[in-house]
């Protein structure tokens, strides 16, 4: 904390005093409501060894059930949704088909996203099936079409005029949650074969990356959203609420007996809340993993509400004092059911899966820039690797590019600037200063004409009777 | 108590004798010294007032109004860190924004704009000089300048960036070419007049009031020339001079803004009770400088003449007026500074002597030492005023706000751009955005149109706003929280309903309840998050 010290007179001491709020005693330093913990000062940087490039902390977060053309599919400049694109409502039959189109105020629903519906929309590459994938289980198979714009999405649009947007980004399954969370973490699917499941016994002596981290000395954090530490793969399915369960998928960790039984590797399993404390006191560790619970924009979840908290969580780094050693990465876990026209490279037999929206936000990150290397989850876990000389974890990462590419090293750090949540703020209404100053150097050279010639009064008459004497009552 | 008679003749003589005075060139040797020794008197005087307008100018920050007038001025000069937060046209005509704004083109500058009001203060003591001179003579003249140039209360407002600096200048040449006019009886000096009446209302508008003075003293003063073509002239070269700001206003396409100022001006809720300028006024100007400009209208009554009545419409038509006016402003006074220490010299000069002190020599001394004692209990305050940091801090208009300037330099330097800041009033906002280049709202801004300021913008739902991340910092300050306890609670549920961190504190040193040396937070700076 800073201060500045000035004096204060009888008067305003008082008055000062008298303002300090309620709750708190009348003078002294403590006159600041106790209630608000004050800041401590930045600590040290953690020691961890160096890094390759000036990212120090790396901070990836995973949202739900979006795709690069449900999101920005009409940004220009990207690879979006192809003009005069129509989705035939059964594959293979060019008409009646449907058009994309902005969903407006009509309301979202949770689109089938199974390995089976990821087949019939695919159906072989043809990406001709993205109606028919949705009709068949019952739904609005049209909802498939539908997509968002920066009316919807000013922040995340804001953001992708400064930083990263990456194009070719794609899902590292064809299937759901589960196995892109585990990509996630262990650079695998987790479940193989067709089962998409946790295991009853958990997931065994599968590596991760904090593993890898663990073993290497470099802090890391997973933080969560509305965490509850008793929600782990061994009650999940016995908890009241069932909802809460999906918290052990998007935390792959809770689904490992290891992570739960020591109490130093679970202890690093925290609340969202600690990431703000963190970030500010400057204490973040090297690798920060996020998982959202209610503002992930999920279907039909609100997508204000996880813009909402991108933007929190973005605000608090910007306002950290290692803006400038961090990078802010967050991307989609699967495509949600909805329609993307870029067909996915094959890799292996579980992906990829579609193009998932993703974004990189970084003092380092090129400005505006429109990133089409191809990429998948797995592309964060080899920036880890990279970056902090670890070894692989699975064929994926090993194989996978990573997006070092959108990062601008050879300039300095940009200033964190935070980004409106308005996408065409009005403009402002420039003062025409001309204008100004053009009348008031009229009047200015009016009145010293006058006064000019008053003193030089050629139309001079005789002074009047009044003239300079004292009236002696005359008034 | 025997007096000698008042000297009704000397005043008299002395302006006799400089009227009658031949040209430079043709002086005599005394002629000659006593001019030099008027120069070097009005260069003392000048430097006196120079200092005292200029020692420690930069103690504290902008208040809340200088922010404005400062930041309208960058903004007219196009300085790009105060466009989008400063419009350049509010609440007022712009003569002095314009004026001020070249020194406002680049950087981040605040004193240049108090240095140009000193020097307009400066000046306005040499107009008092030719005034009291052209009025009285010389030694009026120069005790009227040595009286101004250490009052109080002309000496705390021309070290801020107000209007009335300025505003009093133009009023005082304003005055001086109605004298002219008077003396002269000639038309042109009736227009200049008009003219210089319209500047003065072209720096601030409530200077019209004063057209009231110059139509009262018409109007009481049988032998003044009044036909009404003349009136229609000068009335219309006023109104050729002030539409220039309703002129610029168009060019520039803002015509709304004065109407809604001028709407929510008549409106608003009185800010001060009937005995404010009462309380505080008089002992600004100096109670010694009133009760002579008094006491000499009293002793020097055999003297009256149509001096006096200007002198004293000038005073009359500003005082009844704001009286009335539910609006009340420490400065809005400032008009009479210049009749009241013309009046209070003259009564000085004029101060009727015990007998025993009637010797010319003894009478010189005694006068002497009476002109130092008013002077002395003038330099008293205004030295107080110009070293101490704040002893008239939280009278808006009477000085700069400790902590203020600091604050919103912390915030420029350690926040990011397009953080946005909620303070407690629009007072702290205007010096946030001045200092911190960081949008700012005040709480207390009524989100109803007629109970605020038009060029305030309300936060209609702060805690929507919050809680949707427009907002990442809240300012607390003691000045407005001793204003409205009720926003400051507000304030504070917000900060912790909204995980609120103190980042920043400002202190200001004081005593504490058992009377040892404590530091007092007077602004405190909060991070907030949803």
């Amino acid at each position: 904390m800073i201060a500045r010290v000035t004096r204060l007179s009888g008067v305003a001491l008082i008055a000062a005093a008298l303002a300090v709020p309620p709750a708190a005693p009348p003078v002294g330093p403590a006159a600041v409501p106790p209630a608000v913990p004050p800041a401590v000062p930045p600590a040290a940087p953690p020691a961890a060894p160096a890094t390759t490039t000036p990212i120090e902390h790396f901070v990836f977060l995973m949202q739900e059930n979006h795709t690069f053309d449900n999101y920005f599919g009409t940004r220009p400049g990207v690879d979006g949704i192809p003009v005069g694109t129509c989705m035939p409502v059964r594959r293979g039959t060019a008409k009646p088909c449907v058009e994309p189109y902005h969903i407006g105020n009509q309301g979202s629903l949770d689109l089938d996203h199974t390995a089976s519906a990821f087949r019939i929309q695919h159906n072989g590459g043809r990406m001709d099936g993205f109606v028919e994938g949705v009709s068949t289980q019952g739904k609005d198979g049209r909802m498939a079409m539908a997509h968002y714009d920066d009316r919807d999405l000013p922040y995340y649009w804001n953001l992708a005029d400064e930083y990263v947007l990456f194009d070719r980004y794609f899902s590292s399954s064809n299937s759901g949650s589960i196995r892109n969370h585990m990509y996630r973490v262990t650079g695998g699917p987790g479940a193989t074969g067709r089962a998409e499941t946790i295991p009853p016994n958990g997931w065994g002596n599968i590596p991760t990356i904090f593993d890898r981290l663990e073993a290497a000395g470099i802090s890391w954090k997973f933080y969560v959203e509305n965490y509850d530490p008793t929600i782990t793969f061994r009650t999940r399915l016995s908890a009241p609420d069932v909802d809460r369960g999906a918290q052990v998928i998007w935390v792959p960790l809770l689904g490992y007996p290891r992570y739960l039984d020591n109490p130093n590797l679970f202890a690093k399993i925290v609340d969202l809340d600690e990431y703000y404390d963190d970030a500010a006191r400057g204490d973040l560790p090297a690798v920060s993993f996020i998982a959202p619970s209610g503002d992930s924009e999920h279907p039909p979840g609100s997508i204000q509400a996880g813009q909402n908290l991108v933007r929190s969580l973005l605000n608090q780094l910007m306002r950290s004092p290692l803006w400038n050693s961090s990078a802010f990465h967050w991307s989609y876990d699967d495509w949600g059911g909805w329609y993307d026209h870029v067909a996915p490279p094959q890799v292996d037999q579980y992906g990829y899966g579609f193009r998932v929206p993703a974004l990189l936000v970084s003092a380092y990150a090129k400005r505006g820039h429109v990133d089409s290397t191809t990429l998948d989850f797995t592309s964060a876990l080899k920036f880890i690797e990279v970056n902090w000389r670890l070894a692989p974890l699975a064929d994926r990462d090993r194989k996978a590019n990573t997006f070092l590419d959108a990062f601008d090293f050879s300039s300095p750090p940009r200033q964190a600037v935070l980004i409106g949540g308005e996408r065409n703020p009005p403009p402002e209404i420039r003062t025409r200063s001309a204008a100004v100053y053009g009348s008031y150097a009229a009047v200015a050279v009016l009145v010293a004409l006058l006064v000019v010639f008053a003193a030089k009064d050629p139309w001079r008459r005789r002074p009047r009777v009044l003239a300079t004497d004292p009236e002696g009552g005359g008034t | 108590m025997t007096a000698t008679q008042p000297r009704p003749a000397a005043l008299a003589q002395d302006r006799e004798a400089e009227t009658l005075a031949p040209e430079r060139g043709a002086l005599p040797s005394t002629a000659r010294a006593r001019s030099r020794q008027v120069v070097a008197a009005l260069v003392g005087i000048g430097a006196v007032a120079l200092l005292a307008r200029a020692w420690r100018l930069d103690n504290l920050g902008f208040n809340s109004d200088e922010a404005v007038y400062a930041g309208q001025a960058a903004s007219l000069a196009g300085n790009p860190g105060y466009v989008d937060m400063f419009p350049a046209f509010r609440a007022h005509p712009l003569l002095f924004q314009t004026v001020l704004s070249p020194f406002y083109r680049v950087g981040d500058v605040d004193v240049v704009g108090r240095v140009v009001v000193a020097v307009f203060g400066v000046a306005t003591v040499f107009a008092v000089y030719l005034l009291g001179t052209r009025l009285y003579g010389r030694r009026v003249g120069l005790l009227a300048a040595l009286l101004l140039a250490v009052m109080p209360y002309h000496v705390v407002v021309t070290r801020q960036v107000l209007l009335d600096g300025p505003m009093v200048l133009f009023a005082t040449l304003t005055l001086y070419c109605m004298v002219r006019f008077v003396e002269s009886q000639r038309t042109a000096w009736f227009v200049a007049a008009g003219g210089m009446l319209g500047v003065s209302m072209l720096t601030k508008e409530s200077c019209v009031v004063l057209a009231g003075a110059v139509y009262a003293f018409i109007a009481l003063t049988r032998k003044v020339r009044r036909p009404v073509r003349l009136s229609i002239l000068a009335i219309a070269v006023t109104a050729a001079v002030v539409v220039a700001h309703p002129i610029s206003l168009a060019l520039a396409g803002h015509t709304s803004t004065g109407r809604s100022y001028l709407v929510w001006q008549l409106f608003r809720r009185p800010n001060h009770g009937m005995s404010f300028y009462l309380d505080t006024v008089p002992v600004a100007i100096g109670l010694l400088v009133v009760a002579l400009a008094l006491g000499g209208l009293w002793w020097l009554r055999r003297e009256r003449s149509w001096r006096e009545t200007l002198l004293l419409c000038w005073i009359l038509a500003p005082v009844l007026f704001f009286h009335l006016w539910p609006v009340k402003g420490f400065q809005y006074l400032l008009p009479v500074v210049t009749p009241l220490a013309i009046l209070a010299a003259r009564g000085l000069l004029g101060l009727p002597l015990p007998r025993r002190l009637s010797a010319p020599r003894v009478a010189a001394r005694s006068r002497l030492v009476a002109v130092a004692i008013v002077v002395l209990s003038l330099v008293a305050p205004s030295w107080s005023a110009v070293t101490s940091h704040n002893t008239t801090t939280f009278l808006a208009g009477s000085g700069g706000v400790p902590g203020g300037r600091e604050a919103g330099r912390w915030l420029a330097a350690n926040t990011p751009p397009g953080s946005v800041v909620l303070t407690l009033g629009p007072s702290m906002a205007n010096i946030i955005q001045y200092y911190g280049h960081r949008r700012s709202y005040g709480l207390s801004v009524s989100p109803n149109p007629l109970h605020r300021n038009p060029t305030y913008v309300p936060l209609a739902n702060p805690d929507w706003v919050l809680r949707h991340n427009e907002l990442q910092y809240v300012v607390w300050d003691a000045f407005s929280a001793a204003r409205s306890s009720f926003f400051a609670e507000r304030l504070m549920t917000l900060v912790r309903r909204y995980h609120g961190r103190v980042v920043h504190t400002e202190y200001v040193d004081g005593a504490g309840a058992d009377g040892n040396p404590t530091r007092i937070p007077v602004i405190v700076i909060y991070e907030v998050r949803p």
